[in-house]
């Protein structure tokens, strides 16, 4: 019993052995060529809707509504998904939430946590009303042909959407990335991040840490300055022009690849300026006794400015064109890249 | 044995019982009758008598003394060492062959040795490309089809390819004629030549290769999708920003070639690497976003 059990174990072992070896051995072995598969059909997913073919709202129920309700001062307001509308979110002094929408989908305000102390919300969701479905498909998403909110104004916003016009003005935060469309922003002191892929950004009378992006508009900000010291300004667009007026963050990152950038403004001592574009050029236009070291590249480009410039080291090599210079002290550095387009530091109006 | 005395081997053998009843039966009576052979006899049976009373403990036994033990092993040892290599092999064959489970799986190996050697030594793996390089393998220009039984001219091959034009042969006669060709190559055409060209190895600047990887990797998602994620508008000015930030990279690499310690050209390149992938970026956030609102 006992040496079959054991020619059986080295029957099993060497039958390993044999085929390993053939592994090996057909691993050694270069492939053949491989013929060329017959193609498989792809089976495409459903094309998403572009950003100008926003999804058309299922519900047949459509109307005016609207609805309030109390929350706590410094609530956080949802919308993960508005597909067409135009958009108006106002601060007021109530601790209250209005929404209104005209001639759009029902919705509903969600209450997704209260405040522990209070008992009154402090996280809200506005969506659909689809009381049957656990989770919000894109045919779910809200719709109008206006869309009012008013938030407390220490409130915070975060929206979603397709194809919106968007108004924000007095709410501490914003957070807003857009398909398509404009979107302007005003008075808003906690902070922005806010992205369309088609349409301007524009920002005025803002504090905070601030991301503006766009792909195909311009980006536009006046008076913005940092809620806190280490907060940034950081904006890019791809085609558009880049235009900061009275920007006071010490630490502005701007690039647009074939747009323009426009500074006009002061740069404070001890920070960090970068302006960058590929195809266009960069217009700074700054007081008289600005103290900031410039660092420009301009490639095949051209430098061009008004200032008496204390010129450290200079390029002018075709292509790796560059220069070095200080004004006044240089308490500020101030980088300027550009491929091919033009440089030009004019005296502030 | 003669006819008067029986010889001292027969005699022996008759002793050791090795004798057949015949011939056993003979020498009794012969021995009873002559007194020599008798005393051969009895001289014969004594002998036998001392040996096997001196080997009458190892013959009675019932196991092997330590006497023995020892002869046996230094007479194995003694084979071992005078035994050669191929002695040695074969006897373990001899071994393994007598095995049963051991013989079915050298026969598994072999049939798959042979296997592998036929994959391996199979013709036709000369287009095969190894790494960067490309192995392009000229046809040769002419070759010869002679049509077995047939009668017809040999038909000169087109270089790219055979081409069957429209003919009058039935099917069937087609495919007989087919069937029946046999095809050659002319022995003196040239040889096949292997023109292999080894794709230009790029050079990068440090840090830039680090940039065209990520490109490499973010164009290949993007690529795919573009279309379906932008519409005409977004595409056009997505393909003119992609076109300009092309060519500043294109530009500024020339100019970084021409002086690598241009650093302000290598700053302008790298910025001009980092407008590309957001440009792509932008694309694959654009698409994150959609997907998110489904």
């Amino acid at each position: 019993m006992i040496r079959n059990g054991l020619q059986v174990n080295r029957f099993i072992i060497s039958l390993c052995l044999a085929t390993a070896a053939s592994i090996s051995l057909y691993g050694q072995t270069t492939p053949p060529p491989k013929t060329p598969k017959k193609p498989v059909t792809r089976i495409e997913a459903p094309a998403y809707p572009s950003s100008r073919e926003a999804p058309q709202p299922s519900s047949t129920v459509r109307g005016t509504s609207e609805k309030a309700l109390a929350v706590e001062a410094k609530v956080h307001i949802q919308l993960p998904c508005i597909s067409q509308a135009k958009v108006v979110i106002n601060g007021w002094e109530r601790n209250e939430i209005r929404v209104f929408v005209k001639n759009g989908s029902k919705f509903a305000v969600r209450v997704h946590e209260k405040d522990a102390s209070s008992g009154k919300p402090n996280w809200v969701l506005v969506t659909i009303l689809a009381p049957d479905r656990s989770r919000i498909r894109m045919s779910d998403c809200i719709s109008g042909d206006r869309i009012e909110i008013d938030v407390p104004m220490k409130a915070s916003v975060e929206m979603k959407a397709f194809e919106t016009e968007t108004r924000i003005d007095s709410v501490r935060k914003v957070n807003i990335k857009n398909v398509g469309g404009n979107v302007a922003l005003r008075n808003i002191s906690g902070g922005i991040t806010a992205a369309t892929y088609e349409g301007d950004v524009a920002v005025e009378n803002s504090g905070g840490q601030i991301s503006l992006e766009t792909s195909t508009g311009n980006v536009i900000a006046y008076g913005v300055s940092p809620g806190e010291i280490g907060d940034t300004f950081t904006t890019k667009t791809r085609s558009g022009t880049i235009t900061l007026q009275k920007v006071d963050h010490r630490q502005i990152d701007a690039n647009s690849v074939s747009g323009s950038v426009i500074f006009n403004g002061k740069f404070l001592p001890g920070g960090l300026y970068n302006f960058t574009t590929s195809d266009g050029s960069v217009k700074l236009a700054i007081p008289g006794d600005s103290s900031c070291r410039i660092i420009a590249s301009y490639g095949f480009g051209k430098f061009d400015t008004v200032f008496p410039l204390k010129i450290e080291t200079e390029n002018i090599t075709e292509g790796g064109q560059s220069m070095v210079a200080k004004m006044g002290a240089g308490g500020a550095d101030v980088r300027v890249t550009t491929s091919s387009g033009s440089v030009n530091i004019t005296k502030q109006q | 044995m003669n006819d008067k005395c029986i010889e001292i081997g027969t005699i022996q053998a008759f002793l050791d019982g090795e004798t057949s009843p015949d011939l056993s039966f003979r020498i009794s009576g012969h021995v009873a009758a002559c007194d020599k052979c008798a005393l051969v006899l009895a001289d014969a049976e004594e002998e036998s008598s001392v040996v096997f009373s001196a080997l009458d403990r190892e013959f009675n036994s019932m196991v092997p003394t330590q006497r023995l033990w020892s002869s046996i092993n230094d007479a194995i040892a003694y084979e071992k060492s005078h035994t050669s290599f191929w002695d040695k092999i074969r006897t373990s064959l001899s071994t393994l062959i007598a095995n049963p489970s051991l013989t079915v799986a050298a026969s598994v190996l072999l049939v798959f040795g042979i296997f592998a050697a036929v994959w391996s030594l199979k013709p036709g793996d000369v287009n095969n490309a190894v790494g960067t390089e490309v192995a392009n393998v000229a046809q040769p220009d002419v070759a010869i089809i002679d049509i077995v039984g047939g009668g017809t001219e040999p038909i000169q091959a087109p270089q790219a390819g055979l081409k069957v034009d429209a003919s009058n042969l039935q099917p069937t006669e087609l495919k007989k004629l087919v069937t029946n060709a046999n095809f050659k190559v002319s022995s003196d055409q040239p040889k096949a030549q292997y023109l292999v060209s080894r794709a230009p190895v790029e050079e990068y600047l440090p840090g830039e290769e680090t940039y065209v990887r990520t490109i490499s990797d973010l164009k290949q998602n993007v690529d795919g999708q573009k279309d379906r994620i932008m519409n005409p508008s977004s595409r056009i000015a997505y393909e003119r920003d992609m076109a300009v930030v092309n060519d500043a990279i294109k530009k500024m690499k020339e100019v970084v070639k021409k002086n690598p310690k241009n650093q302000s050209a290598k700053q302008v390149l790298y910025s001009s690497y980092q407008n590309k992938i957001d440009l792509l970026n932008s694309v694959v956030e654009r698409e994150e976003l959609m997907v998110s609102l489904r």
